[in-house]
């Protein structure tokens, strides 16, 4: 009797572990043959978090939204009289300080970018090549093809000297005012310890501070580098990082703009954000949040009034954001 | 001069290690510390050149040792800490990654695909344990392969399963073998790694799952020893193929049989065979029907399996990405508030025309379609021999070890009587 039991206890031992074994089978090839596909990226970063990050350090604020007429907006820029001038497909528009219209005038073609010069003629990034109007909408000067490559992103005037971003052929040309070629900026060369500008979407921003030198954004190294007119190079900063001290994605920051001729008023995409960085490259404080801006919106431009406001050009809301110290 | 030339190749291994220093930054990393989870890989990181020689001569050593320790020392104990050693180094320190389970896969992928670049350590991992074990039987098994190593720590009441149910469990693993060669050679997937149940016992992190299934057949290997090396290890086909040709297998008696009969119970895996006494049962005209009936059975399972396997290729091929993605264009999301699935994604993105996707789907599905053919005559093959096995029964007198199935664990030593002196 008891060796029945002992028979039967055992062969229910082994049962049960068999059913232990056929289960986990069952359960691989059922999941081998029979799940379905999901439709999520494993690797995926998820960017909510970052996108709706502290904002405690956001020490300004939205004061106004200036509406445009243009149907496609690029550029941006002040003068000393406080007017806003816009960039965009077909024309250039006119704003006072308080955002009214004061003129517009048509141009043939996108004009990606915008600057004036001393004399307070406005100077056009049109694709490929540069334009001079003056603000009664004349056209002055066209001034040679930069190539058939060429994307031209930003424009910095100084003196007699032009500087003139492009993106396509990964350099900064520098033109006397005339528009004839001084010298090329960025060209890599180990020898002297230019690294090359890395550029892997059309956002391509330059500026010049007060100490006459040259700032150009590196987007693929997420940095700024400082330059000489001969194109000798000074010094760079700037830090690769998902966080807000830092810059992220493929390439940022797209724009940028001299706030009290010593700071850096800074824009990126993918995670839109206006931050400040001091002049040393350490972060400042958060000017405007990604909340502000419709998700995908690339190439906030930016630019300082004279009132010392930060101005930020919004292509998809086809706007200004007017910010203003809290 | 060969302390020096040991020297000059340390020299020049760790040189090989520190090449990489001199590649400059080209572009600089994406970002990935605020806050980002990478997600759980089948594979652990790459390993340095030199770690994976080292990983090579540990196995080496590790192969020597339990050999020695099997054939000559006959040591149940010392077998034991050496399999605690491998379970330290291979399981745990190395994350099971590479095994010789897995390597199979390797192999074969690079035999199908040779743009596949197959590391060295993987084919010594393939090859070494099956050159040991032509020489000394299973030994890798006993105390080298950190799964058995596993497995042998929970067996603690080990029940006897019988030799029908042992004989249709061990069909498994040729299936197992034989859908793990289709998908490596297809290039589909390496599902070794994939249902690997211990992964995630050795790495620590693996997902709740992964622990689950890991944990739940160790849970089964306490009444049934090692369940995964006799009833679910392909490579354990390869090394029982192996075995059966050792030159030098271990034995329960160091000398002559005594019939005592005190080993009988002492395997947990089932792998002594009784002794068939007394005249074998079946005369010569019996024996002859056997093997014509066998002879003609063998080709017959071979080409129904053949068939079976060709006849469900489409669904083999179900889980290809190539064969997933052109289904998935030929059935479209319909339901807009659903996601399209990342291969769709990834497929618009690239810019790929549907007809290359179709193109590609196809020459997988031939691929599948000789495959199944292969697969399906090899499973027939598998059940002709269990039947064969079945029906023609071996005459000898003592306990011996089955040379296939025994893992040369030398428990069975310990039982016997006869000690050399």
């Amino acid at each position: 009797m008891v060796n029945i039991d002992v028979i039967m206890k055992q062969k229910i031992i082994i049962l049960a572990a068999l059913t232990v074994l056929l289960v986990l089978i069952i359960f691989a090839v059922k999941d081998f043959f029979f799940s379905k596909p999901g439709n999520s990226n494993p690797y995926e970063f998820e960017l909510d978090k970052v996108r709706t990050g502290d904002t405690s350090m956001a020490v300004w604020a939205e004061t106004h939204q200036f509406k445009t007429t243009l149907e496609e907006i690029h550029g941006i820029t002040t003068d000393a009289s406080g007017t806003i001038y816009i960039s965009g497909k077909d024309a250039v528009e006119m704003l006072d300080a308080e955002g009214k219209e004061t003129g517009k005038f048509p141009v043939e073609g996108t004009a990606f970018c915008i600057a004036l010069n001393q004399e307070g003629n406005l100077l056009l990034g049109m694709l490929d090549h540069i334009e001079i109007w003056n603000n009664a909408g004349k056209q002055l000067s066209r001034w040679n093809s930069c190539g058939s490559d060429a994307v031209i992103t930003s424009i910095a005037t100084r003196g007699n000297n032009v500087f003139v971003a492009d993106a396509g052929q990964k350099v900064v040309y520098r033109y006397d005012k005339k528009g004839n070629l001084l010298n090329k900026i960025g060209l890599k060369d180990p020898a002297t310890g230019v690294p090359g500008f890395i550029i892997p979407s059309a956002y391509f921003d330059l500026g010049i501070s007060n100490d006459g030198n040259l700032w150009v954004v590196n987007p693929g190294r997420h940095s700024f580098e400082k330059y000489t007119f001969d194109g000798k190079i000074l010094t760079s900063w700037g830090k690769a990082s998902m966080a807000m001290e830092g810059f992220c994605g493929c390439c940022n920051p797209s724009n940028f703009a001299m706030l009290n001729d010593s700071l850096f008023v800074t824009s990126e995409k993918a995670i839109e954000r206006v931050k400040i960085y001091n002049a040393d490259g350490s972060f400042n404080s958060i000017v405007a949040t990604p909340d502000l801006f419709e998700p995908g919106t690339k190439g906030l431009d930016l630019a300082v009034d004279k009132q010392n406001r930060i101005l930020v050009l919004d292509p998809v809301k086809l706007m200004v954001h007017v910010f203003e110290p809290k | 001069m060969k302390k020096i030339f040991a020297l000059v190749f340390l020299v020049f291994l760790f040189a090989v290690q520190f090449m990489n220093a001199y590649g400059i930054q080209r572009f600089p990393k994406p970002e990935f510390e605020s806050g980002y989870v990478q997600p759980e890989t089948l594979m652990p990181n790459p390993r340095a050149e030199v770690l994976a020689i080292m990983d090579i001569v540990v196995l080496i050593f590790c192969l020597s040792v339990v050999s020695w320790l099997v054939i000559k020392k006959r040591s149940r104990n010392k077998v034991f800490w050496m399999s605690l050693f491998a379970l330290a180094y291979f399981g745990f320190y190395r994350e099971g990654c590479i095994c010789s389970i897995g390597s199979i896969q390797n192999v074969t992928l690079a035999l199908f695909d040779t743009s596949y670049f197959i590391p060295l350590s993987a084919i010594i991992f393939f090859v070494a344990p099956l050159v040991y074990t032509l020489f000394f039987g299973r030994t890798f098994c006993a105390a080298v392969c950190p799964f058995g190593a596993i497995q042998d720590l929970v067996a603690f009441k080990p029940q006897k399963l019988g030799a029908r149910l042992n004989a249709m469990l061990g069909v498994i693993p040729y299936v197992y073998l034989g859908l793990a060669v289709l998908y490596a050679a297809t290039g589909t997937d390496f599902i070794i790694c994939r249902y690997d149940p211990f992964v995630g016992i050795w790495r620590v992190n693996a997902s709740f799952g992964m622990f689950v299934f890991g944990g739940l057949l160790l849970v089964s290997g306490i009444f049934i020893a090692r369940p995964y090396c006799r009833f679910l290890c392909p490579y354990g086909v390869l090394l029982n193929w192996t075995s059966r040709f050792s030159r030098k297998h271990i034995t329960i008696t160091p000398a002559e049989c005594i019939q005592c009969r005190l080993c009988k119970n002492s395997c947990p895996y089932d792998a002594i065979d009784m002794p068939v006494t007394g005249k074998n049962p079946d005369d010569k005209r019996t024996m002859g029907r056997k093997l014509i009936f066998i002879t003609f059975l063998i080709p017959v399972l071979m080409l129904v399996g053949g068939w079976t396997g060709s006849r469900l290729h489409e669904q083999l091929a179900g889980v290809n990405g190539k064969v997933k993605l052109a289904k998935q264009i030929l059935n479209p999301v319909s339901d807009k508030n659903q996601a399209e699935t990342f291969e769709m994604e990834a497929f618009k993105s690239a810019g790929k025309q549907q007809s290359q996707a179709f193109a590609e789907a196809a020459d997988v599905l031939h691929d599948f379609y000789i495959g199944g053919w292969i697969l399906g005559g090899f499973i027939g093959l598998v059940f002709g021999g269990l039947i064969a096995g079945l029906l023609i029964t071996k005459h000898h007198t003592d306990y011996t070890p089955n040379k296939g199935t025994c893992l040369s664990c030398v428990r069975c030593v310990d039982y016997c009587p006869v000690k050399v002196t």
